[in-house]
């Protein structure tokens, strides 16, 4: 962190950039969102390119830079690669830069559906991709605020903790912790196939709380108790490949890596 | 002998209304207005016919003295400002054994510590009139009976009788709901036999409090960690736990702030993270055991007084049902 710190001091402020991949740009809006702290956060810091809020454009050194998306092909690739040559401190911003979430389902759709979704002829070079996947695989990030879309209170947090040259810690603890604190009655006791046990919190359980159950969206928790989770499922007659499918859906990649990891990935394999 | 009265059933809403003039009256509910699929928990009410008296409740009513985001203080650069709680008089009702005895022991904690006395729980408490409810019937994961609970903490308590109230008073809090409302009230004596005093049919039954000699045994991990999904909700239900940890909250200008206390739950991993990202309690295992032998040893070893309580909610409340009591009894 120290880095960062004198890096604050010797220009004022921070050098911030928020950049977009593949995304449904949902997560530089949910920083947008914050509208009655907006003036602070930009006065804080040293905004140098945000498309959604000013047209110029910077190709200088960037103290932290924000990337929303998933890579699904070259450009984004490039783009990410480029991005971190040019920057400190690099944020994965929401679920697709973080987990890959919804473009990478691809990875494990059929490949025959997947034929007969593509777009008409003419456009078969843009469909001839890589499998999309977030941008951690591809660069290394400091920090993730995972979501979908992140929580715009964590992002508060995590520009004033960088501010105070303080380590930021995401959210550890799973879903339930603050589904509880709200007096919640439990989703698996309905039958849900609700992945609060093994997902990050942090999230102020918006979903549960709404009565809809949790997709995972942050990701896993580094204490998820997969083979429990499964065993508890078995025992509510709810088969292995329905809960792989909610699994999927948002952090897929990273629960796949995970799964891979126990029960000789039994679970893993599950499509 | 305390003071016994009569409150007739037909009368109880009339007896609410009276005393919810002079002071908020918190009870238990059966669900949330607009949230989905709550259970039931403790609320200030306004209508007498909201109260839900049915089961005990799901959730407890311990937030309601430890605020789960407890503000400790606010901050402006070194200079520190109080906050001022100012709450209004409030009357908690229906609490059972369990809540009433879980009331006792936060007590010990926050309240009659030898070396501090917690101002935001004090705040809270002493503006708190508990009127209990005597179960005369368990519920499913009920298991009081196998606990030495006391039965006189309380101001006042009730006890339901055929087409009665019998009420008795435990303390001067409580004597002055009687003299508010008096209209609906008939003094008696001896009113109670021994057999009203008890409660029946209770779901379970735990056969010994002494674990001490099961540390070592398999079955904590065999037949309860192993099926853990490590969420915390048996923590979060529990009317004793009251372990909590501190944040603070800062704005843009870095300086000014807030310092949070929040509940912070033992079978979370993240719970025993210390400086320097050392987790002591990293075994799923062990820290199952902790909360239980917590519940059950160490609590009495230091304040010579059984934690748990017997509500049952952490069996009830858990996603995967570990029901411990049964991991006990099986035990040799």
């Amino acid at each position: 962190m120290t880095e960062e710190k004198k890096e604050t001091t010797e220009t004022g402020k921070p050098k911030v950039a928020f950049h977009d991949i593949t995304g449904c740009q949902g997560c530089v809006l949910s920083v947008i969102f914050n509208e009655d702290e907006l003036l602070d956060i930009i006065n804080a810091v040293d905004i140098k390119e945000f498309r959604f809020i000013m047209g110029e454009k910077y190709d200088g050194p960037l103290d932290i830079c924000f990337i929303e998306g998933a890579v699904v092909n070259k450009e984004d690739e490039e783009m990410v690669k480029k991005l971190r040559e040019r920057s400190k401190v690099v944020v994965a911003l929401g679920a697709c830069a973080t987990h890959g979430n919804i473009p990478s389902l691809k990875n494990w759709a059929d490949p025959k559906n997947l034929e007969r979704l593509q777009y008409q002829k003419k456009h078969e070079q843009m469909i001839d991709v890589p499998n999309p996947m977030p941008i951690t695989k591809f660069i290394k990030v400091e920090y993730s605020l995972p979501g979908c879309p992140p929580d715009r209170d964590e992002i508060k947090k995590f520009v004033k903790e960088i501010l105070l040259g303080k380590q930021f810690y995401s959210y550890p603890d799973p879903v339930c912790r603050e589904c509880r604190l709200f007096e919640n009655g439990c989703l698996l006791d309905e039958g849900k196939v609700c992945l609060g046990p093994i997902t990050r919190g942090g999230c102020r359980a918006v979903c549960c709380h709404n009565g809809f159950e949790c997709y995972g969206c942050r990701g896993i928790t580094d204490d998820a108790q997969f083979e429990e989770y499964f065993k508890l499922m078995e025992e509510k007659g709810i088969d292995a490949t329905t809960v792989k499918k909610h699994m999927e859906t948002f952090a897929g990649v990273e629960i796949n890596e995970a799964l891979e990891k126990i029960q000789e990935g039994k679970w893993a394999k599950l499509h | 002998m305390s003071q016994q009265y009569v409150l007739k059933k037909e009368n109880f809403n009339n007896f609410v209304e009276k005393v919810m003039a002079d002071y908020d009256f918190i009870a238990p509910v059966k669900a949330k207005k607009n949230i989905l699929r709550s259970k039931s928990l403790y609320q200030k009410i306004s209508n007498p016919e909201d109260i839900f008296l049915d089961d005990h409740s799901y959730h407890t009513v311990k937030g309601f003295f430890n605020d789960p985001r407890e503000k400790l203080f606010d901050f402006d650069g070194n200079k520190i400002i109080n906050p001022v709680i100012e709450l209004r008089q409030r009357v908690f009702f229906g609490l059972r054994k369990c809540d009433l005895n879980g009331i006792w022991h936060q007590d010990m904690v926050f309240l009659d510590n030898k070396h501090q006395c917690d101002p935001f729980y004090k705040a809270r408490r002493d503006v708190s009139v508990l009127i209990g409810l005597h179960c005369n019937n368990g519920f499913e994961h009920c298991f009081c009976n196998s606990l030495d609970l006391r039965s006189d903490f309380h101001d006042l308590m009730f006890f339901d009788k055929n087409n009665d109230f019998i009420i008795e008073v435990g303390s001067d809090k409580g004597r002055k709901i009687i003299e508010i409302a008096s209209d609906f009230l008939e003094q008696g004596d001896n009113l109670l036999t021994e057999e009203d005093r008890k409660i029946k049919n209770m779901g379970h039954e735990l056969k010994t409090t002494n674990i001490k000699k099961f540390y070592h045994h398999e079955d904590w991990k065999t037949k309860g960690a192993d099926k853990c999904l490590a969420c915390g909700a048996c923590n979060m239900l529990c009317p004793n736990c009251h372990c909590f940890t501190i944040e603070d909250d800062v704005d843009f200008s870095l300086k000014k702030g807030t310092r949070i206390r929040k509940p912070a739950p033992c079978q979370l991993k993240h719970f025993t993270r210390v400086a320097g990202d050392h987790i002591f309690r990293q075994d799923k295992t062990a820290r199952f055991k902790h909360r239980i032998y917590h519940q059950l040893q160490y609590f009495q070893d230091r304040h010579d007084v059984q934690f748990c309580t017997g509500c049952g909610r952490c069996i009830a409340g858990c996603p995967a049902r570990i029901d411990w009591i049964e991991i006990i009894n099986n035990m040799e």
